[in-house]
Order: structure tokens, then C-alpha cells, then sequence
């Protein structure tokens, strides 16, 4: 799979990724990687959060739509 | 990584003054409305005077739904126990900490203490001299001992719901709030009438409390029917789920 934002760009690359929104193909360069807190149980206990965050893959564009940047 | 002790118990002080002031509140307004009326039976102290069963319904419901606001709103930070029972029953079946047990105990009885004094400073003295602010005691007919059996019977299927509802991990999630106040309003309305329906020792402690320094009776003779049976209650009720859900 080659990335969709350098073919944009009249480029071509290996995509290393895919996008977990939007399924877009993405090399190093565009990929965006954004580590997601994980919070485990709940009433009638504290929840607690695990050690390691979740990372998830996201194209630029998802991450903009998602969290305003 | 869980939130630290101290916001814990703050959070279990919060939710316990919600259910006192909202639960117990709703016991002392509905005396309040009942004033002057005449009790069609003996065993009418006030309480269904107005409504028979509904009253008590209503009770339970105001109750409930405090419940299940205060378990969707701090259930994740503290566990939302606001009942020591609750908090006996998950330390005697090793799922809550024995380090955290005196902290959440201490947190449940101060918030009642609070609610219960906010309460009576706010509507005045007839809450505490006609609605005694809410206080439980057994009602005519009811030893002691009846008393104790009816409020570990309560106390038995709330702690029943809070297993099958929210520890098992089966459970569907999302429901335990809605399960467990809705459990809470119908104990109510059925035992609310004969023991008073506590159901949780620090929901008795705070209108005690607010009574005996108020100026409003001294109830505390009756103290020990809510500790012993919502305690025996939930402990059983907690043992028991484990033995049936066990391979």
C-alpha cells in the first residue's frame, strides 16, 4: 500500500500505517499517532488506568476532525 | 493508577450527603405534608396518610433515583459504595482493600452527618421536630429482633443486585446505576413501613445524629438494628453470589 497524502502530492512512499479512522494508507511522514488513555473498571470500584496508554494510528486529517488541531 | 484516597472519600462523602439529604429528606417532607391528619390505622405514623403505599413509593423513588444519579455521577472515582454495608460486603469477600475500608466508612457517616444538619438548618425546625429528619426506626408491631431480620433482608438484595448488576464481569454494562436505585425504591416501599428501610448504617447515622443535637429525640437505643442487619445482609448476600457464580 503506498501513503495517500504523498500520491496527493504527485509523490510516492511505502505506507507504514493505516489511518483507524478512515483507513487511509501512511508513511512515516503523514502518520500521527495519538496515545488514548484506557480505564478499566467502574461502579463499585474505582476505575483504574492501565499503565500503558493505547496508541492509535490517524491520518492528519482524522486527527484535526477528532481532537481540533 | 487509580484516584488518590483522600478524593476517594471525599467522593463517597458527596454521594452518601446526596442519598441522606434527597432519600431521608423526602421521609421528614412527606411527615411535614401529613401534619395534622388523622392515621386511618395504628400502624400509620404519618407516612401514608396521604397516599397509602404511594407514599412510600415516593419515598423510594426519591432515594433511588439519588442512588443512581450518585453511582453514574462518582461510581468511576470512588466506587460509589455511600453505604458501609456495601463497602463490608466487597472487604469481607476480598475485593476492596482492608487500608481503604476505615477511610470510606468515615467519609459515608460524615457526609450523612452533613446532609442531615444542611437539611434541618434549611427547612427549619419542623424538620426535625415533625419529620425527624428523615430518621428510620421500626414502626408499631415490629420488635427488635423483626427489625433487624427485615433490614438484612433489604440490605440482602440490594447487595444481590450490586453483585449481579456490577462486580460480575458478565453484566451488562451501563445498567448497575438504573438496577440498583430502582432495587434500593422497591425495598423501600415494601419495608419502609415496618423497619423503616435503611438498608445502610451511615442513612440512619446522620438524621440520629441531627435528631439527638437538634433538640429531636434520642434514637440511638434503635442504633444497632441498622448496623446489624445491613451488615449481615450484605455480607451474606455477597458470599452467596460468589458460592452460585463459582464453577
Amino acid at each position: 500500500m503506498k501513503c495517500c497524502y504523498c500520491a496527493l502530492e504527485g509523490r510516492e512512499s511505502e505506507a507504514v500505517a493505516i489511518c483507524i479512522v478512515c483507513g487511509m494508507g501512511l508513511c512515516m511522514e503523514h502518520v500521527v499517532r495519538k496515545d488514548v488513555d484506557v480505564w478499566e473498571g467502574g461502579y463499585p470500584f474505582p476505575s483504574k488506568r492501565v499503565k500503558a496508554p493505547l496508541p492509535r494510528i490517524l491520518c492528519p486529517e482524522c486527527y484535526a476532525a477528532l481532537y481540533g488541531k | 493508577m487509580t484516584v488518590s484516597l483522600g478524593k476517594r472519600s471525599i467522593a463517597e462523602a458527596v454521594g452518601t450527603f446526596i442519598l441522606v439529604f434527597f432519600g431521608a429528606g423526602a421521609a421528614a417532607v412527606t411527615l411535614m405534608l401529613a401534619a395534622g391528619t388523622t392515621p386511618a390505622t395504628p400502624f400509620n405514623v404519618g407516612i401514608g396518610a396521604l397516599g397509602g403505599l404511594g407514599d412510600w413509593l415516593a419515598i423510594g423513588l426519591a432515594f433511588g433515583i439519588a442512588i443512581a444519579g450518585s453511582i453514574y455521577a462518582l461510581g468511576r472515582i470512588s466506587g460509589c459504595h455511600i453505604n458501609p454495608a456495601v463497602t463490608l460486603g466487597l472487604f469481607a469477600t476480598g475485593r476492596f482493600p482492608g487500608r481503604d475500608v476505615i477511610p470510606y466508612l468515615v467519609a459515608q457517616f460524615v457526609g450523612a452527618a452533613a446532609a442531615s444538619l444542611l437539611f434541618a438548618w434549611a427547612v427549619g425546625p419542623d424538620a426535625v421536630a415533625i419529620g425527624g429528619l428523615g430518621a428510620t426506626a421500626p414502626f408499631p408491631g415490629i420488635g427488635y429482633l423483626q427489625a433487624i431480620v427485615i433490614e438484612a433482608i433489604g440490605t440482602f438484595l440490594l447487595m444481590l443486585v450490586i453483585m449481579g448488576a456490577a462486580v460480575d464481569e458478565r453484566a451488562t454494562p451501563g445498567f448497575a446505576g438504573l438496577a440498583v436505585g430502582l432495587t434500593v425504591a422497591g425495598i423501600i416501599t415494601t419495608t419502609g413501613n415496618l423497619s423503616g428501610a435503611s438498608l445502610n448504617p451511615a442513612r440512619t447515622f446522620g438524621p440520629y445524629l441531627g435528631d439527638w443535637l437538634l433538640g429531636g429525640q434520642n434514637l440511638w437505643g434503635l442504633f444497632p438494628i441498622y448496623i446489624i442487619g445491613p451488615i449481615i445482609g450484605a455480607v451474606l448476600a455477597a458470599f452467596l453470589y460468589d458460592y452460585l457464580s463459582g464453577d
